[in-house]
């Protein structure tokens, strides 16, 4: 197994709400032998509420972060959080396009960013750079009987000028990944379209509407579960399908699993390594179905 | 439609600084639009706004800055870039709107749904006190200031029990880096 | 042939091919027409009917193939293709080769022309590129040509289709034409009337069947063209709806095309059973390599280009027609094959 040096931004909500999702992540690519290099006093990239109110602000929490890997003296950086790849790819892309845009920030920053590393999802380092092979070979308890519905969510490929990864509109790469691991996958209407978004909080009535869909076009398509590479498509669907079965009067009890956690399962961890038990609606009764746990 | 309506536009009196903004400063040609349709038809929140997105580049075109500053649809996209990645001239639309409610903010114009502004606020807020979020204090905090106190209770109770919940997150070391760049811009402006 | 004639070789037997051979050998020299298939017609055999006379498309070919068949002067080679080319004094030095049948299959021969002309036609786009549309990957979603084939089908079984009668059918249009970002920025000139001929078609199969077409505009430039789609809105209620529809979700078995009326500026969607692609025209890829062969010049997409002031000729004494210079419809793809008839007869008589 080659190793790989790469630095790493979790994102503020894998040291929250989406703690599974850090754990699963690391001991997966501990295993793939990823040597994650967590960015060292990493700073919030902004998210939805940056971008949303103040361009200029949003670049500068980007590029002080992309400044610290600088420093680190490494030339990936890579994420688990659709939401913060997209800051961090557009501002390097940004950054990169720009003289003037780069003096400008190097100023505010008060650091260089002559250098600028290269930016990947998650599971675009995992697809594209260590390739399906290689985690298929690491495979021993193929995840077999599992009908899942992989879903993209909207930053993981959009716009495609700033994310450069896989198809926006039909996208397989997380269908591989999780083929490889042994599941099935199936066809569906909504694996790219939106959940709804930073709205939970501030507009509940958005999420409940477009996650529902996305429940439903996964429930139509007779899927298990739905797996994700995002925090807040995972605490949206998971954390408010109760409210969108109320909404709809359907009993969804669809589990909303990373597939960090899954690949993890697939590796040979237990259930309990990849905390599955922290997930809302819980994928425990479904995979010890399978005989999976 | 909004209240600029109501009379017949007299086209020769039409003019669009907003349109050559955009393209001073951002690039974006609003004379590529063909009017299609597909940036509406695909909008993942285009059946609740007030103008779809065809609407509000066509509002651009019609230098209509008034109704855009003042339109709910500022509040509401998700910017699931969903108009921008099926637009056949590539259109940003995201950024236009972006843009649009930065300058309704620094107009001082309120916004449309008050809850979305503030959580982003809210938001902003901890990023420059502590660096980071967290999303316990954050939700706390929304709720207090909305006057929502028991909102998503329930929720939280489930998701305490699940261990989800940490109230104590680390903050950046380096925390007037971070502020610094608040001053900049942000900052001034609240 | 006798030596002293003059020869024209002629690439591609679709309509233009078929009517530049006609000419030439009408004007008293002679010509060889090469085509790749085992049947002349082009493309025009995998047509239904045709714009705007409903006229069945098989009885044009019949009808030219007669002609070729009967004239001296015309040497037919299907299953045939030019495999290279050498310029000489006045003309080329080609070489040809059968692709199959009657033991001829890796037959090559050579051949001493004085012209060529290209008329080899169109493709359409491959529609999987847009995969909000899914085609290639849910079953009922098609592009129009394949849409042609199904038209036949259910048209030559027409006792016991109402069977299979779809209950909705929706037609896109612009689909890889006018796209700056995913397609080609131009217009392809024939969709807007052919999806109203196919949209026609379906209402007259199947009067039950609810029939959409998509649109963003429709061209209907030419010599009753207006009143055949007026026809097909006002007579057999086809609906129209203005707007290039963002996606296609499948949904209960059926497919949901979603849109904006652009018109009323509000969503719409509507579930059916098919959806029709107007995909872009295009050129062959093997256009390019007979416009390398034979020194022709071919624009940014791979269509043949015109020398300036010379409509019909790309280059000295390469003359082309039809779809392979732009989309183009059946009447003129004939003209521009009588146009390059023109030129290369000029050229002849110039030089007895």
């Amino acid at each position: 197994m080659i190793g790989m040096d790469i630095a790493y931004y979790p994102g503020c909500s894998l040291h929250g709400i989406a703690r599974e999702y850090g754990r699963s992540t690391a001991l997966v690519c501990r295993r793939l032998g990823i040597r994650l290099h967590e960015i060292d006093d990493w700073n919030c990239c902004g998210a939805t509420a940056a971008h949303s109110l103040d361009h200029e602000l949003t670049l500068g929490l980007s590029a002080r972060n992309l400044s610290i890997v600088n420093r680190m003296n490494l030339d990936r950086v890579t994420t688990p959080c659709a939401g913060c790849f997209s800051r961090l790819k557009g501002c390097s892309l940004a950054l990169g396009n720009s003289h003037e845009t780069r003096e400008r920030l190097e100023k505010r920053i008060e650091s260089t960013l002559a250098k600028l590393p290269e930016v990947a999802h998650l599971l675009q380092v995992l697809v594209e750079w260590i390739g399906i092979k290689g985690l298929a070979d690491a495979v021993s308890r193929p995840l077999s009987g599992l009908r899942l519905a992989a879903y993209y969510g909207c930053l993981l490929t959009r716009p495609r000028a700033v994310a450069r990864f896989d198809d926006p509109e039909q996208p397989t790469s997380m269908d591989r990944l999780l083929r490889a691991m042994g599941a099935d996958t199936v066809l569906w209407s909504h694996k790219a379209e939106c959940c709804g978004g930073a709205f939970a909080a501030a507009q509940t009535g958005i999420v409940v509407d477009l996650g529902g869909q996305v429940l439903e076009a996964a429930r139509q398509a007779g899927a298990d579960a739905l797996v994700v590479a995002c925090p807040m498509c995972q605490v949206n669907l998971d954390s408010r399908q109760e409210a969108i079965e109320e909404a709809r009067g359907v009993r969804y009890n669809m589990p909303v699993i990373y597939f960090t956690q899954l690949m993890g399962l697939a590796y040979g961890f237990s259930g309990t390594q990849m905390a599955l038990d922290k997930l809302l609606v819980s994928p425990l009764p479904l995979l010890g179905h399978k005989g999976l746990l | 439609m909004g209240p600029d309506f109501h009379t017949s536009f007299r086209l020769e009196r039409i003019e669009s600084p907003l349109k050559r903004e955009l393209k001073d400063l951002f690039g974006i040609d609003v004379d590529t639009c063909l009017e299609c349709g597909k940036c509406s038809g695909g909008c993942s929140n285009g059946h609740v706004f007030d103008y779809t997105p065809r609407k509000i580049v066509q509002l651009v075109k019609l230098g209509a800055e008034e109704t855009l500053l003042k339109m709910d649809a500022l509040w509401i996209c998700l910017s699931c870039q969903l108009c921008l990645d099926r637009c056949p001239s590539g259109i940003d639309i995201p950024r236009i709107l972006d843009h649009l409610r930065e300058k309704s903010r620094r107009r001082g114009i309120p916004a449309t749904r008050p809850a979305v502004g503030l959580f982003h606020d809210l938001m902003l807020d901890q990023v420059r006190k502590s660096g980071r979020v967290s999303e316990v204090g954050l939700m706390l905090r929304f709720n207090v200031a909305t006057g929502q106190y028991l909102n998503d209770a329930g929720l939280g109770w489930k998701m305490f029990l699940k261990g989800k919940l940490h109230p104590f997150s680390p903050s950046v070391k380096s925390v007037k880096e971070v502020r610094r760049l608040f001053e900049e811009s942000y900052g001034k402006k609240t | 042939m006798p030596e002293n004639t003059k020869t024209a070789l002629v690439i591609g037997g679709g309509p233009a091919g078929m009517e530049a051979a006609l000419r030439i050998a009408q004007a008293g020299f002679h010509a060889v027409l090469v085509e790749k298939e085992p049947e002349l017609g082009g493309t025009l055999r995998d047509l239904h009917s045709s714009f705007p006379r409903w006229e069945n498309p098989r009885e044009l070919i019949d009808h030219r193939i007669g002609l070729l068949t009967k004239s001296r002067r015309v040497t037919i080679r299907t299953q045939t293709a030019v495999m290279s080319s050498v310029r000489q004094a006045k003309g080329f030095r080609v070489s040809l080769k059968s692709l199959g049948n009657g033991g001829r299959e890796g037959y090559e021969d050579e051949l001493d022309v004085d012209a060529v002309v290209l008329a080899t036609g169109f493709e359409l786009m491959d529609a999987s590129v847009y995969g909000e549309y899914g085609h290639g990957i849910y079953p009922g979603v098609m592009t129009s040509l394949e849409f042609e084939g199904q038209l036949k089908t259910w048209a030559q079984r027409a006792g016991d289709i109402a069977v299979d009668a779809p209950h909705g059918v929706a037609l896109i249009k612009c689909v890889g034409s006018r796209d700056r970002s995913k397609g080609y920025p131009y217009c392809s000139k024939i969709c807007c009337m052919y999806t109203a001929k196919q949209a026609g078609l379906v209402k007259d199969l199947f009067p039950d069947t609810r029939v959409y077409v998509f649109y963003m505009d429709y061209r209907a430039s030419g010599k009753e063209y207006e009143e055949f789609v007026r026809q097909v809105i006002e007579e057999k209620h086809v609906r129209y709806i203005r707007g290039r529809p963002a996606k296609v979700l499948p949904e209960d078995g059926r497919l949901l095309v979603r849109a904006e009326d652009t018109l009323m500026g509000i969503p719409v969607e509507v579930a059916v059973d098919m959806v029709v692609l107007a995909s872009a025209i295009v050129p062959r890829p093997g256009t390019l390599l007979l416009a390398e062969m034979f020194g022709a010049r071919t624009d940014e997409y791979g269509f043949i280009e015109n020398e300036p002031f010379e409509p019909a000729r790309s280059s000295e004494r390469v003359f082309y027609a039809g779809g392979c210079g732009f989309a183009i419809e059946t009447a003129g793809a004939l003209n521009q094959g009588a146009a390059a008839a023109a030129g290369v007869t000029a050229l002849f008589n110039e030089e007895r």
